[in-house]
């Protein structure tokens, strides 16, 4: 129990110091996992609402794959990743294991299952009279599309949630592809491996404080993007 | 006068069921026609299949002049000219405002003019104090009413209604009735309706078709069928009683 208080006084502490390491760490963090975000969505996004909409051979069985590779180890990411990576892998020649775009590149194989999933899920939710309504007012079939994605717009923030808590709290992947590398692919998660490693449990807790206030203030950009762009919420009032 | 449909021996099946088997039908312009008929007698099958929402499985299908090939470009050509509203209609998630100008957009129609028509068609309908609210915590008729203005703001030239006041109380559906009635005398817009309500048909329509169990058993003006029905069947309907 002191230990947690004691990391969470060393957190705040942190935190307001501003410590070059710490910022760099956090910088970097963030700057991966959004990168793997936004890459992911637009594959992810598009891929999801076609496979939702498009009837083709094979269907049911390429979405049972996606939704068992939502449940894709980090570790096994970063393997699968290292080995193309690797100086005599298939990519070896680019060089970029060891690099932030290694990480990028595993979390995007992380995060791009889950939302292409969650956004097939959430279109096929949809009911015919969506597409209906938007095809007799004049919409044409990619119009209708970009509607139904609209419409389902409740559950694709939810997948973009979901996938981004994913990769910022993931290790596997990073630790694997990344190396851990002070000042270059070091970031929160594996420092806060790194630190209880060595004993300073106080340290890897401050650190995962600083995980959590990020998701948290990720999260919450999101929800006040969307609320900003279309301010009409869907809270079912409980009575 | 034009005709706008011309069916011919279309056929439409539901796996091995046959739900509508239309030897001929012809659908003129700028006329109200209804389609009555029980549970299951084919009517919203028609009717999307006259709205091109539907696929025949036989026959030809001539829409506002052209053979339907259901070609992505013919679709949405011949879709643009005509728009619908439903028993529960669905609003898009945003305001009446999102909702009504939504075929306008898709029409890439420019702003000024969008904003020109969807007052006028707001004003109307008395829908201007709604304007900014959200579509989807509208009443039942205020709703429906969003539908109507929705459907209207593009002009078409044909309006689909698939039982538009069955879901909300009578005065609403008097007044949609009203605003029914006046675009098809200002506007020329034909309006093809499928009510299970004799009393609005009897109100609105200039023409009726009897469907029963896929089939057309009966169709002609009002006037007519009410007064002389020629199928036994249909006179039993009209006299209210339930052999359907």
């Amino acid at each position: 129990m002191e230990t947690i208080l004691q990391g969470i006084k060393e957190g705040i502490y942190l935190i307001l110091q501003m410590d070059a390491e710490v910022v760099q760490v956090t910088l970097l963090s963030l700057q991966v996992s959004l990168s793997a975000l936004v890459l992911s969505a637009l594959i992810g996004i598009p891929a999801g609402a076609a496979s939702a909409l498009k009837k083709f051979p094979g269907k049911r069985l390429l979405l049972n794959i996606v939704y068992t590779l939502m449940g894709l180890p980090p570790v096994l990411a970063g393997l699968l990743v290292y080995l193309l990576l690797t100086y005599r892998g298939p990519l070896g020649r680019y060089e970029l294991l060891f690099t932030p775009a290694a990480m990028i590149i595993a979390q995007v194989l992380l995060a791009t299952p889950i939302i292409w999933g969650l956004t097939a899920r959430a279109v096929m939710t949809l009911e015919q009279n969506v597409y209906d309504t938007a095809v007799t007012l004049g919409a044409s079939r990619r119009q209708a599309s970009f509607t139904l994605v609209r419409e389902a717009r409740n559950g694709i923030i939810a997948a973009l949630t979901t996938a981004f808590g994913r990769v910022i709290a993931e290790v596997g992947a990073v630790m694997l592809v990344g190396g851990n590398i002070r000042w270059a692919t070091r970031v929160l998660t594996t420092s806060i491996v790194l630190e209880t490693r060595t004993g300073n449990f106080s340290t890897a807790l401050a650190l995962g404080m600083i995980l959590l206030t990020i998701s948290f203030l990720v999260n919450l950009i999101i929800i006040m993007l969307e609320k900003r762009t279309f301010r009409y919420d869907n809270t079912i009032q409980i009575t | 006068m034009t005709i706008q449909f011309k069916l011919h021996n279309i056929v439409k099946r539901y796996q091995e069921r046959e739900v509508l088997n239309i030897d001929r039908l012809e659908i003129a312009n700028g006329k109200i026609y209804t389609i009555l008929g029980p549970n299951g007698s084919g009517k919203t099958t028609l009717l999307r299949i006259l709205a091109l929402l539907l696929i025949n499985d036989q026959g030809n299908l001539e829409v506002l002049g052209e053979k339907v090939n259901w070609s992505k470009s013919q679709l949405l050509r011949l879709r643009r000219q005509m728009s619908m509203v439903t028993q529960t209609s669905y609003m898009f998630q945003g305001s009446v405002n999102y909702n009504v100008a939504y075929g306008l957009r898709k029409r890439k129609i420019p702003e000024r003019e969008i904003k020109r028509r969807l007052q006028e068609v707001l004003e109307m309908l008395g829908m201007t104090a709604y304007q900014e609210a959200d579509a989807r915590t509208l009443s039942g008729g205020e709703r429906q009413k969003t539908a109507i203005a929705r459907a209207l703001v593009v002009k078409p030239q044909v309006l689909f209604l698939d039982e538009p006041t069955s879901n909300i109380d009578m005065a609403s559906a008097a007044e949609i009735e009203k605003h029914i009635l006046k675009i098809n005398k200002s506007w020329g817009t034909t309006i093809i309706m499928v009510t299970h309500n004799l009393f609005q048909a009897r109100r609105l329509a200039d023409e009726l078709i009897f469907l029963h169990e896929g089939h057309i058993i009966e169709k002609g003006s009002m006037e007519e069928v009410f007064n002389q029905p020629g199928d036994e069947r249909t006179a039993a309907f009209l006299r209210g009683e339930t052999v359907f």
